[in-house]
């Protein structure tokens, strides 16, 4: 060691410069390619991520049906195949006797209104924008309206030019989400079984453990929430269609999806049938029937009395801040999906996070039991 | 033949398979074959390094352990917190049962003494397998409840004998 000479300043400078820059030049090259493979990944699996959450919605729903068959001793494929063929009879059965929906008709109808719709609220919207202005004169004239038309044109264009591209889009879904919840519902206990099975030995049966009680809980939360929207979104349609209103079917969708968020959720589903209704059918009779079949029906006696105590365990309820905070973190990555799956997947990870604290407190608690024991 | 073809075409002895192996297993012994194809997709197998530790004593245990190939050694703490060999495990022995139960503290440490491999069973993927095949489910059970009260009886015997001769050892101090 002591041969090597002492480096000069100059030398020491040089040194320093020269590590600095190739540092900086790693950084940057360690970044740029890591921001590359990320923009690969998020291209290749763009298109996966929607027809990927409905199998994965699809395949709890069906799981309890397959366990049921294959508790008659038949393979879990065949499980799976028969419980494919029940529902494609039962669907070919409802074709036949309802006949195939006429969404063309529909979607044009639709085309049509929308802009007839906008331009009442817009009407109505300024109509209190002037009496506001009446009684505040020094706040500034906003142009509320404007806002509104703009973004409703924009809507509408989207509508018009995704149309036969989202006719594709629920083509290749057909096909894409019945593939992979077959593949889901057979294969994930061993997917997962190998993944748990990476775990380092010490920890292997912690593992398993707190697994096994998550996996549980959010089956039947998820499962719970699926069941809860697709009764509110039918009670819904149901109360509807006994009025004149049109879109009774698809309100009652979007009430249903929109349930899935909790507080702001059934208000935003809301505001589309009653738009409608005060549009079309005035206020009346039929729309005060409206209203309460949105509040009292379905979001007072259906949701809070009968539906959430039997379905959702209270362990999943988050504070309205946290359901904020994943509405906008949501809308931030996926827009208008991601605001709707945000809060459920927030619970999710409240649930996981619930489950393995308690699972930790009662392995804490029974160490200090032994160790008490020892002394 | 060409070596290649007799070599993808061969099929593997029963004799090899883990099913196979898990029927030589005395708690199992009861099982067919399918049942014991069943089980097969039960159990985890671990390999474990030579001083590994497979669990120390407190731990909340949640399965037994089958020992595959190598050797296991259960050491359990005695009064002045040395460590005491309870016994030497080898190949087709298996311990931790009782966790298999209830989720209790394990009462002995178990160390891997050469490599080996494990092959474990756990109460979440039995619970699951009564859930979803009961009628295997409890042949399994059936068959590990047979080999704990054999064990039970043993120890109960033991008991007796031992508690026969303090009596003999005490009435020899009396006279």
């Amino acid at each position: 060691m002591t041969a090597l000479p002492r480096p000069t300043g100059r030398a020491k400078n040089l040194v320093l410069f020269l590590v600095l820059s190739a540092g900086i030049a790693t950084g940057i090259t360690i970044f740029s390619s890591a921001s590359t493979i990320v923009d690969w990944v998020e291209t290749a699996t763009s298109g996966l991520f929607l027809p990927v959450l409905l199998s994965l919605i699809v395949t709890f729903l069906l799981d309890p049906l397959v366990q049921f068959f294959e508790r008659t001793q038949i393979s879990r494929t065949t499980s799976i195949f028969a419980v494919y063929a029940i529902f494609l009879i039962l669907f070919i059965t409802l074709l036949t006797l309802i006949g195939p929906p006429n969404w063309r008709s529909m979607l044009d109808a639709l085309q049509a209104d929308f802009p007839r719709y906008i331009s009442r609220v817009l009407e109505y919207l300024n109509s209190l924008l002037a009496s506001v202005h009446n009684q505040f004169p020094y706040l500034e004239n906003y142009d509320i309206s404007g806002k509104v038309r703009q973004w409703a044109q924009g809507f509408l264009g989207i509508i018009l030019l995704e149309t036969p591209r989202s006719a594709m889009r629920i083509g290749s879904l057909f096909l894409l989400v019945p593939l992979f919840s077959f593949f889901f519902l057979r294969d994930s206990r061993r997917i997962m079984r190998n993944l748990i099975s990476l775990t380092p030995n010490r920890y292997f049966e912690m593992v398993l453990d707190i697994y096994d009680h998550v996996s549980w809980q959010l089956a039947n939360f998820i499962r719970g929430r699926i069941l809860e929207a697709m009764l509110i979104g039918l009670v819904v349609w149901f109360g509807l269609s006994l009025t004149d209103i049109r879109y009774a079917p698809l309100l009652g969708v979007i009430a249903g999806v929109t349930n899935l968020v909790p507080y702001i959720g059934p208000i935003v589903g809301m505001v589309p049938g009653l738009v409608i209704a005060l549009v079309d059918l005035g206020v009346g009779p039929q729309f005060w029937w409206i209203f309460c079949v949105y509040l009292l029906i379905a979001q007072v006696i259906l949701d809070n009395f009968i539906l959430i105590p039997i379905l959702i365990s209270r362990v999943s309820n988050l504070h309205p801040l946290w359901v904020i905070l994943a509405i906008v973190m949501g809308g931030k990555l996926y827009g208008v999906l991601g605001m709707i799956i945000g809060v459920p997947i927030a619970s999710v990870i409240k649930i996981a996070i619930l489950e393995i604290r308690h699972y930790r407190s009662s392995f804490n608690s029974a160490r200090e039991i032994l160790t008490n024991h020892h002394d | 033949m060409n070596p290649l073809w007799s070599n993808i075409f061969r099929k593997p002895g029963y004799e090899g398979t883990l099913a196979y192996f898990l029927g030589t297993v005395p708690t199992f012994a009861n099982l067919g074959r399918r049942d014991l194809s069943f089980l097969e997709t039960l159990v985890h197998i671990r390999n474990y390094n030579p001083g590994e530790t497979v669990f120390s004593e407190g731990d909340i245990g949640s399965g037994m352990y089958i020992i595959r190939s190598g050797k296991i050694r259960i050491e359990m703490k005695d009064e002045q917190g040395q460590d005491q060999i309870q016994a030497d495990l080898e190949t087709g022995d298996f311990f931790g049962e009782i966790a298999l139960t209830t989720p209790r503290r394990r009462i002995a440490t178990a160390t891997a003494t050469e490599q080996t491999v494990l092959v474990g069973l756990f109460r979440a993927d039995v619970l699951d397998a009564i859930r979803k095949h009961p009628a295997i489910a409890s042949k399994i059970l059936l068959g590990l409840t047979r080999v704990l009260s054999e064990r039970l009886q043993h120890a109960g015997l033991r008991l007796r004998e031992q508690s026969y001769a303090h009596l003999d050892s005490g009435n020899e101090d009396q006279p």
